[in-house]
């Protein structure tokens, strides 16, 4: 019983006993094959097929005004490069103007 | 520790708040509570976040098929109570839970579908304790259940004890703290009062208590 709860239950914790319970593969084969009798099925989130993305590390998320965003979508598109090519060049021009390097 | 598993292939019948309810009465009774939340909508998680958790209760989240026995198993020690929570549907997950339960707890609300589809859970529950050759202690409990109970309810409990399936009594009746309890985390004790708190208080703590009976071997 705690004290700032006068009618609170008072249990005896020594009492709550866990039972041995068979957790071999066997045992869980058994389950899943009960399960699949009465319609439990496996609903386990499905890995995602087919090739994996390449691994996208330091990659730039650069949020710009939406005007902005679609010249440079235009002008991706027009040259048919990645709009990552046309930041690079954008970062060339200003590490060049701030005389970085 | 003694594993309670709260199983029925229904959606919304009252699983979450019934292990809820449970694991917080039990921890105020001082009693440690892992809780397993093994529904990937997380509203065991979600609860856990909404406020500190009260004290002797840990939640364990995002407990998927393939590590639902290994949890199990780890946890598992006298003297302290794991819960799993599921999700409403007819999944391997939930039977492999049943598969390591000391107790499996089936809530429905008192109507036809409830009690059809969760009849689906008891059904396979018995052919688990087959399989497995092994006793597997089950008991139904209503929730949302209203003051009057309906011609309905009195004519489901009389067919599932007729059945001779353990029903809780006292069940859990329908409050407005019962479900407020995930708006505002906590347990019945912190969170700030709705409805009358002394009844869904005393209500959750006599279910409990029942629970608790059936672990220690008293009912
Ligand atoms: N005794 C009760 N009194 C009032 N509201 C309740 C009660 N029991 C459950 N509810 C409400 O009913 C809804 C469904 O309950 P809950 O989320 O516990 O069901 P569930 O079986 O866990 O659902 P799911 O199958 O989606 O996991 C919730 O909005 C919950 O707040
Ligand atoms: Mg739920």
């Amino acid at each position: 019983m705690t004290q700032d709860d006068p009618f609170g239950i008072a249990l005896n914790t020594g009492k709550l006993k866990s039972r041995p319970k068979d957790a071999s593969p066997k045992a869980e084969a058994q389950s899943d094959a009960v399960a699949e009798k009465h319609g439990f099925v496996d609903r386990a989130p499905r890995k995602k097929r087919g090739r994996k993305p390449s691994p996208r590390t330091g990659q730039v998320h650069a949020k710009v005004m939406p005007e902005v965003s679609k010249e440079i979508a235009r002008e991706a598109r027009m040259r048919g490069v990645q709009q990552g090519v046309l930041i690079e060049e954008a970062w060339a021009l200003y590490k060049a103007d701030k005389e970085l390097d | 520790m003694p594993t309670i598993v709260v199983a029925s292939p229904k959606g919304g019948a009252g699983k979450s708040t019934t292990a809820v309810l449970l694991g917080t009465e039990l921890a105020r009774g001082g009693v440690d509570v892992t809780m397993l939340d093994c529904d990937p909508n997380r509203s065991l998680s979600l609860w856990a976040e909404r406020a500190d958790l009260p004290d002797r209760i840990s939640v364990q989240s995002d407990v998927g098929e393939s590590g639902i026995v290994r949890t199990i198993k780890a946890f598992d020690a006298d003297g302290q109570v794991v819960i799993v929570d599921l999700e409403g549907v007819a999944s391997r997950l939930v039977s492999r839970a049943i598969s390591q339960a000391d107790l499996v707890l089936t809530p429905m609300r008192a109507t036809t579908l409830d009690a059809t589809i969760g009849a689906r859970a008891l059904e396979l529950i018995a052919e688990e304790e087959e399989a497995l050759d092994r006793e597997i202690p089950h008991a139904v409990v209503f929730t949302m259940t209203k003051a009057i109970q309906s011609k309905q309810h009195k004519g489901i409990e009389a067919s599932l004890r007729g059945q001779g399936i353990d029903v809780i009594d006292p069940p859990l009746m329908e409050r407005a703290a019962f479900s407020g309890i995930f708006a505002f985390g906590g347990d019945l004790h912190s969170m700030p009062p709705q409805g009358n708190m002394d009844s869904a208080r005393a209500n959750a703590r006599a279910f409990a208590m029942e629970v608790y009976k059936r672990l220690t071997g008293e009912v």
